[in-house]
């Protein structure tokens, strides 16, 4: 049993061509339940991008576009200023791929999805 | 006069839910655009790059696609997204963003004339929508699909 993500914790999330246009990005990366994420304090940015690029780039012409970094305060304070407002929490969830895995397992709706996108910041490829 | 005609329409096969008409089988419907006029609303509604990533969703997202195996793009979302671009219109010079979704269906942002976001997601049984400017979001069947374009008009 893991303890939730601390809230001084910065989490990453793999934006690919499916989710980014050159111009937006898709609100859609944070809708749902149980979004994928990743912890930095486990894996350091800059190891993430080959170990999502080896991971979601399926098929081929499915590239990784950029990385987008929140602080798990900063979510659960957007969370808990939504209109509806919600308790928002990281829990853990090392996969082999990746130690650092964990999720968001609230169900995101895209209203509150539009209050965190501009809060995100987004990382461009290092190659 | 006009009588009815009593068509047989028992069917010797199944169609799987994905591929299952929007109207029932013995109801009249809308004719489909042809491949040809569905690219050509496609490049005028989205412009090159957003008819780029359409036809790449379309072709290259197979099943299997991403690190979760999704399935490709739902051909109920594909229709509904096409009926919904040949009623909306956007406002001037704005083009919209193309997404494939999670759920293998498609979504479009662009932002109204006041840079207001707004977005709809077509899936494969429903639509979603959203609008910045009044905070509203909602989900609508495919048969109010026409009142949505409408009402999201610019």
């Amino acid at each position: 049993m893991f303890m939730s993500v601390p809230p001084t914790e910065n989490i990453v999330r793999a934006v690919c061509t499916d989710k980014w246009d050159g111009e937006r990005l898709s609100p859609s990366l944070f809708t749902g339940r149980g979004t994928s994420v990743s912890r930095l304090a486990i894996v350091p940015l800059g190891d993430h991008w080959e170990m999502f690029r080896n991971h979601v780039e399926r098929p081929p012409q499915r590239l990784l576009e950029r990385i987008a970094e929140i602080n798990v305060s900063t979510l659960q304070q957007i969370g808990a200023a939504y209109k509806d407002p919600i308790e928002l929490t990281v829990e853990p969830k090392p996969e082999d791929w990746n130690p650092a895995h964990a999720e968001i397992p609230q169900n995101i709706t895209r209203g509150l999805a539009n209050q965190i996108l501009p809060k995100l910041t987004l990382h461009s490829p290092t190659t | 006069m006009n009588t009815a005609l009593n068509y047989d329409t028992r069917r010797e096969y199944d169609l799987t839910k994905d591929l299952q008409d929007l109207a029932s089988w013995t109801g009249l419907r809308p004719a489909m655009p042809s491949e040809t006029a569905r690219e050509e609303l496609l490049l005028r509604k989205l412009g090159p790059r957003g008819w780029g990533r359409v036809y790449h969703f379309r072709y290259f997202y197979s099943q299997g696609w991403s690190e979760d195996s999704r399935p490709p793009l739902s051909p109920r979302a594909l229709d509904a997204f096409t009926r919904f671009l040949e009623r909306i219109t956007f406002p001037s010079g704005v083009l919209p963003s193309v997404f494939l979704t999670d759920a293998s269906g498609l979504e479009l942002s662009w932002e109204d004339r006041s840079g207001q976001s707004v977005q709809v997601e077509f899936r494969s049984e429903s639509i979603e929508f959203y609008r910045a400017a009044s905070g509203e979001e909602g989900e609508v069947s495919f048969e109010q699909l026409e009142t949505l374009a409408t009402r999201l008009s610019a």
